[in-house]
């Protein structure tokens, strides 16, 4: 089974933020989603200053066996992204929710359409 | 979901193996974990395994055909491109099966038992045409049948695969190609096995062959042996990039009906001085006109990973396609096999078009990594 934890929202094409009181929020991959790539072995990050669109592409995500799109949860301002995937994509298999996480953004508007994690478990049930 | 299912289908799913189709058949891709506790699984741990340890792979969804009567090896090899009269009774060999232009139906192992008894694996969706190309012209008495569920195929893999057959109280120090067939001491309720020194993954090893129904039995003595040296069970996902690091051709992707024999990669099984095979003349009349692609190894000179049907390109012409590829485990990079025009030398560098950004590749020989099958 994989796992969602209470405190985070979720998208549909499985990205989860975690959306902080500072009106930034940290995105990444999903449990859900890192199973179903399989091993991680390249990942496409945003840039920092680039501005993310809610539901269009911001990276890829690759494994030995395919290719995937990252899509942006929410529309902002990329703020950090986490370099260390660069080298060790295979944390976002190992930890998606920690030190797998993707990016940070500034968000421009409010999020909308996000899940919580019992809509999302549904969708991955 | 597929119609068809291993014997090992309820062993897979109680492992908690990925699944999917292969060629109408419902396989494990990858398993979550390792025949120890703790160990993390997946396509990279499982390869890696292979390469330094021991893998088993369950292959029964490869088809079987079972070729008997007088004049079995004769008939066959005026059918198949590679020539049977040059290995023994007792050894298997790489084959092609072409269509009048030239054109692989399909590409198969043959094990010659005797001049008299073959037995053949083809793919498992190619299975039925090869039945049917080999049945149409036989002569009349030859016994020629499908026996794709009447033999499960289990591949053991690896450094210390040889250690393994020992365990089990095998002394199999036979050639590369070479086969034994029959009751494995302590083992005898298995009946027959077939065990020859085959693979698919470049690395030392055996492939089995033991009965539809007695396929579980045999696997779950095998992963017990394995366990005993931190081995490994491993998916079909593990196999497709353990085989393109060696560049060797899968049909559907190398080796098809569009593409001939000659150019595919697979031109060493393909005997042209033969009297007579399926697809001979068109094949000559090719070799004679020059062929116009060739397969080659590329490698990724920066993060971009080769995928199947990119286009490559050199000095921003289009010139080829990309038939495989893959993250190689081993290497750390991007690998692939892509048919380019023949005057792309080893050492050429090229580009890849990667969903819009140009990737750097070079031409390099293959395998990418050295083989130990013998």
């Amino acid at each position: 089974m994989s796992n969602a934890p209470e405190n985070l929202k979720y998208t549909k094409e499985h990205e989860w933020v975690e959306v902080r009181p500072s009106g930034v929020v940290r995105m990444g991959i999903t449990d859900f989603a890192q199973g179903a790539l399989g091993d991680i072995v390249y990942i496409q990050l945003p840039k920092v200053g680039e501005s993310l669109t809610a539901g269009a592409v911001c990276g890829e995500v690759e494994s030995t066996k395919s290719v995937s799109e990252i899509y942006a949860p929410v529309s902002g301002k990329v703020i950090a992204i986490n370099d260390a995937l660069d080298k060790n994509p295979e944390v976002m298999n190992s930890d998606p929710y920690g030190a797998g996480w993707i990016a940070e953004v500034e968000l421009s508007t409010d999020p909308t359409d996000l899940l919580s994690a019992a809509e999302y478990g549904i969708l991955t049930a | 979901m597929s119609e068809l299912k291993s014997p090992l289908y309820d062993w897979h799913l109680n492992a908690g193996a990925k699944l999917a189709d292969f060629g109408g058949w419902d396989m494990p891709i990858e398993y979550p974990q390792g025949t120890r506790a703790g160990q993390p699984g997946g396509v990279i741990a499982e390869h890696t395994a292979v390469r330094e340890r021991v893998g088993l792979f369950d292959v029964s969804h490869l088809g079987k055909i079972e070729v008997r009567g007088p004049g079995a090896l004769d008939y066959i090899n005026s059918v198949l491109t590679n020539d049977l009269t040059k290995i023994e009774d007792g050894s298997a060999q790489y084959n092609l099966i072409c269509n009048a232009e030239g054109g692989v139906i399909d590409d198969l192992i043959v094990y010659r038992r005797s001049p008299d008894d073959l037995f053949l694996i083809p793919n498992a969706s190619n299975c039925a045409a090869v039945l049917s190309v080999l049945q149409s012209g036989a002569p009349s008495d030859l016994t020629i049948v499908g026996a794709h569920q009447s033999y499960g195929v289990l591949a053991l893999q690896g450094p210390l695969s040889q250690q393994v057959i020992s365990s089990l109280g095998l002394t199999i120090d036979f050639d590369y190609m070479a086969f034994t067939e029959g009751v494995i001491p302590g083992h005898e309720k298995l009946g027959s096995v077939i065990i020859c020194r085959t693979g698919y993954t470049g690395e030392y090893g055996f492939e089995l062959v033991p009965a539809w129904n007695q396929t579980q039995a045999l696997w779950e003595i095998l992963v017990d042996a394995i366990a005993q040296v931190a081995g490994r069970v491993c998916g079909l996902g593990s196999r497709d990039t353990l085989r393109t690091e060696m560049g060797y051709p899968l049909h559907g992707h190398e080796l098809s009906l569009e593409t001939s024999a000659l150019e595919a990669g697979a031109s060493w099984a393909v005997v042209l001085g033969k009297e007579k095979f399926a697809g001979r003349d068109a094949l000559l009349a090719l070799k004679e006109s020059g062929l116009k692609r060739t397969l080659r190894a590329i490698k990724s000179l920066d993060r971009g990973i080769p995928r199947g049907e990119m286009t490559v390109l050199r000095d921003g012409q289009a010139i080829g396609v990309v038939t495989s590829g893959t993250f190689s485990p081993t290497l750390k990079v991007g690998i692939g096999l892509a048919l380019v025009p023949p005057t792309v030398k080893v050492g050429d560098r090229l580009q890849l078009d990667i969903r819009g950004r140009v990737s750097e590749v070079e031409v390099v020989k293959a395998p990418f990594v050295p083989s130990h099958v013998r």
